[in-house]
């Protein structure tokens, strides 16, 4: 029975197999010169910086040369015990006298629980998923959480570190998360007033909205330093009014912390606004009728309806403004001054900045990247939501 | 229809809340555009004073700003690199979103993935990286840096934004229209010059658009890679930083806003033309 029927199957799975064979072949053919590209201009260098940030490699050409830069000259991994140091202190609303001292890889292994926790907590338990997750991101958040108010940051908690660049690295991290969370902030409500406020013409205010981001970064920080500067708009005008001496310009409005959260915040949120858009307009609106229609109040539904089904497209949008902020250089270069000093520019100030210490810069740029890739490949989940309605 | 849109305002707001939320989206368009239209607006300022009320208006920023030959020399240089971004991206682009949306092959998610990490490396480290690759002692790859290492570090970050627009359109085109194109005699490559290259023509400008935009604002990677001659923001960035130039980079800065502002809405239209054209719906 079986043998009756089996040339006339047979003849076409064998086609079906050589076309399948013809279309693997074409499709590597297809990605080959996008993947070659990527292969050798960003995959090759990267290695190159992982064996300069290992000693393998030196920017000095001459051991004199080395001597002066500080370049070491065969395999150590010490520039790495240097860079992640002793450990770091968690202190409570600034004060350090209730510090708690904590080694390196400790930190380390509570920062990737904390992590797994908020991507797949609700996975964990069906009861207790959404406090895992809710908790983990607040203590994910906490200790780089900060009221800006001028150039004093105030914190819930404090992280410190006994190694310079990893001190950097903190509060170059707290300043990228302050300015994601105030934008996200600021995001949330245009967002929703775009999706549910306006009847008509919807999606070109969103353009309206969207498009100062398309414009060029740089030249938008530099608007800011026109308005913010010494001698910027805020501080001519505060002379022409006598409210202030041209001698004693309000210094903190440009070179600080807070202009470069503010900066941040301002060449970010139009972006911000997309993701959070899409999740509140892809919802289904007869959730929130259904809400109304059993008796829920307005803001419980929005708590019980409208934000838990919001919450993926606002991590998304958080990380889509904190991962680039992380090792941002040009803005605190342009108006962070020395207390908005951010670990990007010590990466450059190692490769070309004068210090021309490549393997110090080698191993900040390894742990940036390192830290970017982690963030990205476990909250892929939220991300993708976000890009592919983005996309 | 028009109903039901009412109610679902009505519950997501009440009449105060929307006119609160109104307030503060007006608010927010101002804190969005002021400091661009500051911008604007002192660039025809006769003081070099940044301060309300304007001495008085002229020109003359603009006709400096033109005739200062360093200027126009890095203008002209991100011009070239730009345009030679957009295409090489744009080509690679296509390629491996056509190979993403119709072919299956193993490894396709490595690729996708692979195509698309290069948007959440900070520039920072991808300037390190290629100042590395082209150390200019004993280069790994020996091409010198300059223009031609700017160009590279460039089609890296705008490909990931290429494959973004071209391969949802790619994937939106009925399958059956290439596969009767083939039945026809036609042989592959007929078939997409003649059925797939007209249907993506649209994402296929804002591909180009878009890489273009991206090179000709893109700083960091610039500036760890020219050597003698600069593009334009690497310019304007070691102007911003010196403090001396302002006056001089405030004019040509409204004029690249205003350009980027242009190719952003052509974009844009573009994109909705292609949209009503494959009958997708917004």
């Amino acid at each position: 029975m079986a043998t009756t029927a089996t040339p006339v199957i047979e003849a076409p799975r064998r086609r079906k197999w050589g076309r399948r064979a013809r279309e693997q072949s074409s499709g590597y053919a297809l990605s080959a010169p996008a993947v070659a590209v990527l292969l050798v201009f960003f995959l090759l260098p990267i290695y190159f910086i992982v064996r300069y940030s290992i000693g393998l490699d030196r920017f000095a050409k001459t051991e004199a040369a080395a001597e002066l830069t500080g370049e070491l000259a065969g395999f150590s991994t010490e520039l790495w015990r240097n860079f992640l140091g002793e450990g770091a202190e968690i202190a409570l609303l600034g004060k350090s006298s209730a510090a708690l001292h904590l080694p390196m890889y400790v930190v380390g292994i509570v920062f990737v629980v904390l992590v797994l926790g908020a991507v797949f907590g609700k996975r964990l338990s069906a009861r207790f998923g959404g406090w895992i997750v809710g908790g983990s991101f607040f203590l994910l958040l906490a200790p780089f959480m900060t009221i800006p108010a001028g150039n004093n940051l105030l914190r819930l908690a404090e992280l410190e570190s006994g190694g310079d660049f990893l001190r950097l690295f903190f509060r170059s991290v707290t300043m990228a998360t302050t300015s994601s969370v105030w934008a996200v902030a600021m995001a949330f409500p245009i967002a929703y007033f775009l999706a549910f406020g306006i009847r008509k013409s919807k999606y070109t205010w969103l353009l309206v909205v969207i498009a100062p981001f398309l414009t060029s970064y740089l030249l938008r920080v530099f608007a800011w330093k026109l308005i913010l500067g010494d001698q910027g708009l805020i501080n001519s005008a505060l002379f022409e009014l006598g409210l202030r001496d041209p001698d004693n310009a309000l210094s903190f409005l440009i070179y600080s912390q807070f202009t470069v959260i503010l900066v941040l915040l301002y060449a970010w949120v139009p972006f911000l606004i997309l993701p959070i858009f899409i999740a509140l307009e892809n919802m289904d609106r007869r959730l929130l009728e259904a809400g109304t229609d059993l008796g829920a109040s307005r803001l419980q539904t929005f708590r019980k309806v409208t934000l838990p089904i919001a919450a993926p497209g606002i991590v998304a949008a958080f990380l889509f403004v904190f991962i680039p902020s992380m090792g941002e250089y040009i803005t605190p270069s342009l108006v962070g001054g020395n207390t908005g000093y951010m670990f990007g520019q010590a990466i450059w100030v190692q490769f070309v900045g004068g210090t021309l210490n490549w393997q110090t810069g080698s191993v900040l740029s390894i742990f940036l990247l390192g830290v970017v890739l982690f963030l990205t490949f476990t909250t892929s989940k939220f991300l993708r939501q976000g890009g592919g309605a983005t996309a | 229809m028009i109903a039901r849109r009412r109610a679902s305002t009505d519950v997501a707001m009440s009449p105060g809340g929307r006119r609160l939320l109104g307030l503060f989206f007006v608010g927010f368009l101002v804190f969005l555009y002021l400091p661009t239209v500051i911008l604007g607006i002192f660039s025809f300022n006769t003081s070099t004073v940044i301060a309300f009320p304007l001495e008085g208006l002229t020109v003359d920023w603009y006709a400096k700003a033109w005739g200062n030959a360093e200027l126009k020399k890095a203008l002209v240089a991100s011009i070239w690199v730009g345009l030679a971004v957009s295409v090489v991206a744009t080509l690679l682009g296509v390629l491996v979103s056509y190979a993403l949306a119709r072919r299956s092959f193993r490894g396709k998610s490595v690729v996708s993935a692979f195509v698309l990490v290069p948007l959440v490396v900070p520039t920072v480290v991808l300037g390190v990286a290629l100042l590395v690759l082209f150390r200019p002692n004993d280069p790994v790859i020996p091409i010198p840096l300059g223009l031609w290492a700017v160009l590279i570090g460039h089609v890296v970050i705008a490909l990931p934004f290429a494959v973004l627009l071209l391969l949802p359109r790619i994937a939106s085109i009925d399958r059956r229209l290439e596969e009767a194109a083939q039945d026809l005699g036609a042989s592959w490559l007929q078939g997409f010059r003649r059925v797939v290259l007209p249907l993506i023509t649209p994402a296929l400008l804002s591909a180009l658009i878009v890489s273009f935009v991206i090179s000709i604002d893109e700083v960091v990677i610039a500036s760890f890679l020219v050597q003698d001659q600069v593009t334009l923001p690497v310019y304007v960035y070691g102007g911003l930083r010196l403090n001396v130039t302002i006056p001089l980079l405030i004019p040509i800065a409204t004029v690249m806003i205003t350009v980027s502002f242009l190719l952003v809405l052509a974009a844009e239209l573009i994109r909705r033309y292609g949209e009503r054209r494959v009958g997708v719906r917004q």
